[in-house]
Formats: C-alpha cells, sequence, structure tokens
C-alpha cells in the first residue's frame, strides 16, 4: 500500500495483481473522523472549500483538475511527490451555503488505497466558542472483490487505511488553524 | 421523532438486515419501533420474507443463509459458500433464491437445504420471481443484464441487457414488467418480461440501487443521492425526488401500499414515506449499516 505518511502509516507495501476496477466485496464500509479547530467556520471552509486546492492535506502534493466547484469537476491528486502515485475524483455534490462538499474516486489503484466505489464528504460545521468542526466520512468498500481477501486488504485493513488518511489531513487541519477552545 | 404518530397506515412488521452490526432489526411498522434484535453474523445484507412468514437472511462473509421462525424467535443458519447477497422467495413454492456474489449462480433452497443450483452472469444480485412463482430474474451486476430462469427446470430462458451495474429488481403485482435500478447509468429499465426486452428507461439519481413499487408509483432509492425518486408507472414520467437519509439502499412498500420505507445505510435509520403525499412522516431507529435488500416487510 502507498506509504501516506510515515508517520501516520505503517502499512506494508503490498503486491497486488491487477483486479476489474468496478468489482469489490459485498459489504460496505464506513468511516467518520472530526476535528475541533478554534478558526471560525467561515475561515476554514475558505481553505479547505475548493475541490481544486487539496493542498492541506500533507500527503497531496498536487491538485490539477477541471470544472472548479462545478458538479461532476474532476480533480487528480498527486501524492508525495511528482512521480507520486494519483487519484482521479469526481465531485457530484457542493453547498457552500452548508460548507460541504461529496466527491467519489473514479481510478485508483489498489497498492494506493485498496478501496472501491469510495465516496467521501468533507463538511464545515459550527464548533464550539466559535470555532468549527471538520468532519470527513467515506464509504467504500473494499476493493478486494472475493470472500477471504488477504490481511493487507481485508474489511479492516481498508477501514484503517482511509482512517489513517483523514486523520492525517484532520490533524494538519488543526495544527494549522488551532485546537478548539 | 413522531414515528408513533405518523405511521399507523401501512403496519407491519420490518425485517432489516444491518451490516454494520451483524443484526437484524424487527420494527413493527404500526407504531414505528424497533421491538428485537437478532444477532446474525457475517454481514447480514439480503432478506426475504416468505409466504409462511419465516424470514431469510443472507450473509455473503461468511456464505451462511439464516431462517427466522418469527413465531418462536429460533434460528437456523445453512452453509451455502460463496457469497450470497440478494434473495427471493417463491411465493407459491416456497423455494428460496440466493444470488452468489462470488460464484456467479444462484442457490436454490428446497425443503430447507440447498437443492440445486444455477449459473447466472458475473455477480449477480438482485433477485425476484414471478407472483405466478413460474419464473425467476436475477440481475447480473458486471454483466449489465437480467438473467431469467423457468423456476421449475431452472432453464436459463432469456438474457436480456439492460443498463450499467444493474443490482436491484422488482417486478410488478401482473408479474408482467421488471424495474431493475442501474447503479452504473442512474436510470432505471423498465423489462417486459415476456418480451425478454427492455421497453423504456427512466432517469433516476445518482447511484440507483433497488426499486419498490406502492400506489402505481416506483420508488427508487439513489444511494449517492440521498433521495428516492418516484415516477408514475403507467405514464414513467417523474413525480418527485424526496430527501431521506443518507445513502438509502433498501426499498420496500407497506401491503397496503400506503407507506414505502427506506433503509439509510449511513445514517442508520428507516425513512417512513407516505406513499401519497411523497413525504418523509418519520424516521425510525434501526442498527448500524442498514441494507434491508430483497422483500423485508411481513405482514
Amino acid at each position: 500500500m502507498y506509504n501516506w505518511s510515515l508517520a501516520a502509516l505503517a502499512a506494508a507495501a503490498l503486491a497486488v495483481a491487477p483486479m476489474a476496477a468496478d468489482a469489490h466485496g459485498p459489504s460496505r464500509q464506513k468511516v467518520t473522523e472530526t476535528v475541533a479547530v478554534a478558526a471560525a467556520p467561515d475561515a476554514v471552509w475558505a481553505r479547505i472549500g475548493n475541490f481544486q486546492d487539496m493542498s492541506w492535506h500533507p500527503a497531496v502534493a498536487q491538485t490539477t483538475g477541471e470544472g472548479g466547484n462545478a458538479i461532476d469537476a474532476t480533480r487528480e491528486l498527486r501524492l508525495g511527490d511528482p512521480q507520486g502515485p494519483t487519484i482521479d475524483e469526481v465531485l457530484y455534490k457542493y453547498d457552500a451555503a452548508k460548507r460541504t462538499y461529496s466527491y467519489r474516486i473514479e481510478q485508483v489503484e489498489l497498492t494506493t488505497l485498496p478501496v472501491s466505489n469510495y465516496s467521501a464528504h468533507l463538511t464545515v460545521k459550527d464548533g464550539p466558542n466559535g470555532g468549527s468542526v471538520i468532519e470527513w466520512r467515506g464509504a467504500f468498500y473494499r476493493g478486494f472483490p472475493n470472500n477471504d481477501p488477504p490481511p493487507e486488504l481485508s474489511d479492516e485493513a481498508v477501514v484503517n487505511a482511509v482512517t489513517s488518511v483523514y486523520r492525517l489531513g484532520l490533524d494538519a487541519l488543526q495544527a494549522e488553524f488551532g485546537a478548539a477552545n | 421523532m413522531l414515528a408513533a404518530a405518523a405511521a399507523q397506515a401501512g403496519g407491519g412488521v420490518a425485517y432489516i438486515t444491518n451490516q454494520g452490526d451483524d443484526s437484524l432489526s424487527v420494527v413493527d411498522l404500526a407504531t414505528g419501533v424497533e421491538t428485537g434484535v437478532l444477532s446474525i453474523p457475517g454481514r447480514p445484507a439480503g432478506v426475504a420474507v416468505a409466504p409462511d412468514g419465516r424470514v431469510w437472511v443472507t450473509s455473503p462473509e461468511t456464505g451462511a443463509l439464516t431462517v427466522l421462525d418469527p413465531a418462536t424467535g429460533e434460528t437456523r443458519a445453512l452453509a451455502l459458500g460463496g457469497g450470497p447477497l440478494g434473495l427471493a422467495v417463491n411465493p407459491v413454492t416456497g423455494a428460496v433464491y440466493a444470488a452468489d456474489w462470488h460464484g456467479d449462480r444462484l442457490f436454490v433452497i428446497e425443503g430447507d437445504r440447498l437443492a440445486r443450483e444455477a449459473a447466472t452472469g458475473d455477480s449477480p444480485s438482485g433477485v425476484a420471481v414471478t407472483p405466478d412463482g413460474a419464473t425467476i430474474l436475477t440481475a447480473d451486476r458486471d454483466d449489465d443484464q437480467i438473467s431469467v430462469f423457468d423456476a421449475r427446470t431452472l432453464e436459463r430462458r432469456a438474457v436480456i441487457p439492460v443498463g450499467e451495474r444493474p443490482f436491484g429488481v422488482s417486478i410488478d403485482a401482473a408479474g408482467a414488467v421488471a424495474y431493475v435500478a442501474n447503479v452504473g447509468s442512474n436510470d432505471v429499465s423498465v423489462v417486459d418480461i415476456a418480451a425478454g426486452a427492455v421497453v423504456a428507461t427512466v432517469p433516476v439519481g445518482e447511484r440507483p440501487y433497488a426499486v419498490a413499487l406502492a400506489s402505481g408509483r416506483g420508488f427508487v432509492t439513489n444511494s449517492y443521492g440521498d433521495s428516492v425518486t418516484v415516477f408514475d408507472i403507467e405514464t414513467l414520467a417523474p413525480l418527485a425526488a424526496i430527501d431521506v437519509g443518507e445513502y438509502p439502499e433498501g426499498v420496500g412498500a407497506s401491503r397496503d401500499g400506503a407507506r414505502v420505507y427506506v433503509a439509510n445505510w449511513m445514517t442508520d435509520t428507516l425513512s417512513v414515506i407516505d406513499a401519497e403525499s411523497l413525504e418523509v412522516i418519520a424516521e425510525i431507529d434501526v442498527g448500524s449499516g442498514p441494507r434491508a435488500f430483497g422483500d423485508f416487510i411481513a405482514d
């Protein structure tokens, strides 16, 4: 699996045979992670509410895309360095008033993130004392389509990988905006 | 929220597979209250109520099929193997059909034991049986087709190309028309079963999962749209898009057609829709990750 961050993910390198991109396991998994920060919701949204800019996530080296924040806008995330792996994503809901957007992964190697039919939602909510609560939620299947996946491709492993990616991003935002008062 | 006040019409009992916590919720629809929870291992997903009142549940992660007798509360598990997902019960013979998502076959349970198998297309998911018990349909998700079987001989009589990634399939009361939710192409294929052909395509929301029929209307869960698309069965015209919980999946109508119930996978609730006014009138808490994929409502 791609090493999203040495500190955050100690995932083993995998040798994964290519599989049909759309095949998946039978049980969808969900992950919800949140962080409370001191900055006001509008300030946080200004930082993370642009679908074309994921520079707030430490693992993302570059975001390139088309369509801005319109439905069906696309972006390619390049991880780590200019030669790093990529993830192709599509925006399918965007509501600036509610400070939330939803996107799905169109293309990712299982060695980068072993998921299939992945969708996610990033939302900035009002927090205590004028601060914000940032919520990142994902829904996905394991990319390994059959029963008895190897341990590194199991539902548990995939949930752990997605959780680590979310924590890495949310913890960076807390460092940037300060912990909630 | 308002569950008891709002839910008297409809009535009956819903059996909700909760894939996230390996359980089956038993919900009294007259009061809108979860009256019991049974433990069913193996990430239960598919569910079907049989004519004799028993409830069948698939566990795709363990290859098991569990049958619950609500009269006694007793459960019994059959080992099928593979990854049974969608299922349906023959309303005439009582035979149970479970689609093997991994093994591309249909398990046939007769006399409460695995009796026969039939080859399907790739990744069969939804299963439906005509009301006369003569014909079985499977939605073969990764072949973009419906397979049509003779229920007696298990001969595959036809293969019907539909939209992309068909998942749930439902048949009308006359047994003439099937409605197939195509996850990949965001539409519903309307299939003339006798003719073996798609006769219309209805655009719906993002990632449609399943279709329920009630009061002359089709109700389609849009799993990425957090909504239910309603269309007129006669004209196929869109009537409404109803906001429900997040990631709505299983959908079923009460026997009187007055209510439509939607399992919201992310929200862990059942939305209750008034089939006339097309409004959500109640939310009922269930277990974690409800799928309720199949005919989950009993009298």
